[in-house]
């Protein structure tokens, strides 16, 4: 397989985009990306794209992208793959540029969460996870869904309801840099703690708000990457997991199997590991999540996560620094373009330009988990060629 | 002469000691079926653990069921199915739909043919008592506990003044509002013209204290005013230790039975009343329904029954095609499932959703039984949030929520707490004064 390079990255803000439709945002990301490219894109090299996104807000996802961003004229296929829809989006592109099918290839991610009514989300978004017979008349609203592994996981690690707190401040803190995040404000663990319970053991703060969003990304072959720019980053590795699609069918629920598969197809991919890994963009849609997160990893020992945030690891400054951007929980979270979007930063990141630099990052990896906590989707790049 | 086999009640764990109210997940066909399995294992057709006993009481010749309320949870679209699923009889069992009160449910009881099982419920609206009750009439030659004690007509009167009325169509309940009247146009002149040989021990259908004018002694209080009340009435001979006349009223009816000694089986499903929750209702959209998946899913979901895998015996819930442990596309047969079992995670929803009263719990199960099953469900009959992990209970028939006016019924925990008694220990329960 060829070496695939991003060769641009762009993402409009997160946030509660009333004013601008599906159809907006996407060429809005394109169009940033486009103008970041180093060297220049004339759109008509790109040669497919694909679109992540969950909803189908006003219509058709391909013939939208097609349509809005000017690119008539090529395939477009559009993934969905619950909240991991990002990284698997790039995951695809990936194999196409690396295949040799195509050279320059666009991925783009959006959703509108906030198009549809606070009270008519819940029940449409849960018809796109839920066994309809069994699941979905219980209300498992999507904070209960992940809930549910936490609760267990507090139950068995040393873990508490403060470690899930620092989470929350850690995000919020890195976001406050990033104009692109919903959320730029600092918080104490004493509000955290202290906040409206929203399905215990989250309340508010340990929880993603719900975002609007695009962003989008070029990738291209190692065999045009110098018509673009000289400073690419490189798709080390991609990988994808699943597990069963109901709770009661997973047994154990203090570790998510799906990153852990996917993580180490896209560790096997690149011929690295955790220790390599300056900086990490992870799905922190609940604080606990996050936790849990850094020893599917495999940043932490098993109910060894606690003591990353405690000591700082994590944050910036910190050895392994994880969602400088703010995460999901404080950059914001629209579905589709989610996975794509920490690509965006982790690709400033490894350019040495993010709003929030973590200094000498040269290899990160964006992780997803989504669906009912049955598929995550993990991208690793780096600037080294490898 | 009929020949009861075994008497069953259930009281929902919301309420006081005035009078019980039915919970956000009840109605009356749930309520229904918790006094009717109730009722079987007073007959000894179910194992005291609960478990689902369907080919013994099948084989015992349950044949005809009887369901009297005025609640029926669907007028068009039918309850017997839901009703036999959740009882855990044969889907061949006839099944009567009756609306009617206290005195049809002495006419059913009385005339009913050996094999009949009453089921008895009330889940009115606010302001009156909730409780189900459930009677099963063996054949004569029941070998039951006691044998079974007879009970046999005595009299009966149908006369009409609806100071209490609902047309069909009308919303709600309309009141005449005439306490006297009802009392001496109504059951003053229904009982009088019983004209009962011996004075009743037990009245049904009545505040306690004109049931106790009618009665000779100090007759027990009843928990309920409607159908359940004559059930209830009977089981309260249990208590009291003596046969006698039983009468049950409805504004101007009356049916009085003589029961020939104090029933021996009877099963008291009747756990300690925890206030009722402040819940919030958030107006929303329908909640949608796929009539398709829930036809699928019905006799496993209202039967509490797993799929176990023809080739290696492993047990799914919900039954699915690809066995969970050998892979076997074979296929599946359906296989009874535990109904306790320990707490394995819980949360509890605060934010409010639509359509549903907010906060709840749900819970995953780990089934007892080392049948290797987990359950995701909703926590019943509790606080919410106070269920723990580790924590243990039995799985019960509820309506899990309501889907575009559909009632979907399935299977939620009940955590044992020690305030209140586990069902399963019969006659553990103390009846209740009535509402009014």
């Amino acid at each position: 397989m060829r070496r695939v390079a991003v060769a641009g990255a762009g993402m409009t803000a997160f946030g509660e985009h009333f004013g601008l439709g599906i159809k907006d945002l996407v060429p809005m990301a394109v169009s940033e990306m486009a103008a970041h490219v180093d060297k220049g894109l004339d759109r008509a090299d790109i040669q497919a794209a694909w679109f992540g996104e969950l909803t189908t807000t006003d219509g058709f996802p391909t013939g939208i992208l097609a349509d809005t961003c000017g690119l008539l004229d090529i395939p477009v296929t559009r993934v969905e793959n619950a909240c991991a829809t990002g990284n698997d989006a790039v995951r695809n592109a990936t194999f196409a540029v690396a295949s040799g099918a195509f050279d320059v290839v666009l991925v783009v991610g959006a959703d509108k969460v906030r198009e549809s009514s606070a009270r008519a989300t819940f029940w449409e978004w849960a018809g796109l996870t839920r066994d309809m017979a069994w699941d979905y008349p219980l209300g498992l609203v999507a904070p209960a869904n992940f809930a549910l592994h936490v609760a267990r996981y507090l139950h068995e690690s040393p873990a508490t309801r403060e470690h899930l707190a620092m989470v929350a401040v850690k995000n919020h803190r890195h976001a406050v840099p990033n104009p692109k995040a919903q959320l730029r404000y600092e918080i104490t663990v004493e509000q955290a703690l202290n906040a409206p319970v929203v399905v215990e053991p989250f309340r508010l703060f340990d929880c993603t708000p719900q975002s609007d969003g695009a962003a989008a990304l070029l990738l291209v072959a190692e065999d045009v990457v110098d018509r673009y720019t000289d400073r690419p980053v490189w798709v080390r590795g991609v990988g994808l997991g699943l597990d069963r699609v109901m709770h009661q069918h997973k047994r154990d629920m203090t570790t998510f199997p799906p990153t852990v598969k996917a993580a180490r197809a896209a560790y096997a991919m690149a011929g690295l590991g955790p220790a390599d890994i300056d900086v990490a963009e992870v799905h922190d849609c609940f604080t606990g999540v996050e936790l849990i997160s850094y020893e599917d990893l495999g940043f932490a020992e098993r109910f060894g996560a606690h003591k990353l945030i405690e000591d700082g690891t994590t944050a910036i400054g910190g050895s392994k620094p994880v969602n400088p951007s703010g995460g999901l929980k404080a950059k914001g979270h629209p579905p589709g373009a989610t996975g794509v979007a920490q690509c965006v930063e982790l690709f400033e990141q490894l350019r040495g330009e993010a709003a929030n630099q973590v200094d000498g990052a040269r290899t990160a990896l964006a992780h997803n988990i989504g669906g009912p906590t049955a598929v995550s989707a993990i991208t690793i790049l780096s600037s080294d060629r490898g | 002469m009929v020949k009861l086999a075994g008497l069953g009640t259930y009281l929902p764990p919301w309420g006081s000691a005035r009078g019980r109210v039915a919970g956000p997940d009840e109605d009356a066909l749930t309520l229904g079926v918790a006094a009717a399995r109730a009722a079987l294992t007073a007959a000894g057709l179910a194992s005291s653990d609960g478990s689902a006993d369907v080919e013994t009481a099948a084989a015992v010749g349950v044949r005809r069921v009887v369901f009297v309320t005025r609640e029926l949870p669907l007028l068009v679209g039918g309850n017997a199915a839901a009703l036999l699923a959740g009882i855990g009889l044969a889907a061949d069992v006839a099944v009567v739909e009756q609306v009617g009160g206290a005195p049809a449910v002495l006419d059913a009881l009385a005339g009913a043919a050996p094999g009949t099982l009453v089921v008895a419920a009330d889940a009115p609206q606010a302001g009156q008592p909730a409780g189900a009750a459930a009677a099963l009439v063996g054949p004569d030659d029941t070998a039951g506990p006691a044998g079974g004690v007879g009970v046999e007509l005595v009299g009966r009167v149908v006369r009409s003044l609806p100071v209490h009325s609902q047309a069909f169509g009308e919303p709600a309940i309309r009141d005449y509002s005439d306490a006297r009247l009802e009392r001496e146009r109504g059951v003053g002149v229904a009982v009088e013209r019983l004209e009962l040989a011996e004075k009743p021990v037990v009245a049904a259908g009545l505040a306690a204290k004109q049931a106790a004018a009618l009665c000779a002694g100090s007759p027990p209080a009843l928990p309920t005013l409607g159908a359940s009340s004559a059930l209830f009435a009977i089981a309260a001979l249990h208590e009291l230790g003596s046969g006698g006349v039983v009468l049950a009223t409805e504004q101007a009816s009356a049916t009085a039975v003589r029961v020939d000694g104090p029933p021996a089986a009877v099963r008291r499903d009747e756990p300690a009343p925890l206030a009722p929750e402040k819940a919030t209702r958030t107006p929303g959209p329908d909640i949608a329904i796929s009539l398709p998946a829930y036809e699928r899913a019905f006799d496993a979901k209202l039967r509490w029954e797993a799929g176990r895998c023809d080739a290696c015996g492993t047990l799914a819930l919900p039954p699915r095609r690809r066995c969970l442990s050998c892979g076997s596309e074979a296929g599946w047969t359906l296989a009874p499932l535990p109904r306790s079992g320990e707490v394995y995670t819980t949360v509890t929803v605060h934010v409010p959703v639509p359509g549903m009263p907010t906060p709840y719990s749900l819970a995953i199960v780990e089934l007892d039984g080392g049948v290797d099953v987990r359950a995701l469900v909703k926590v019943t009959g509790a606080k919410p949030g106070t269920a723990r992990i580790g924590d243990r209970g039995r799985l019960v028939l509820r309506r899990v929520a309501v889907r575009s006016g559909v009632p979907d019924y399935g299977y939620a925990l009940f955590p044992n707490t020690p305030a209140q008694s586990v069902a399963g220990e019969a006659a553990t329960g103390t009846t209740e004064g009535a509402a009014r």
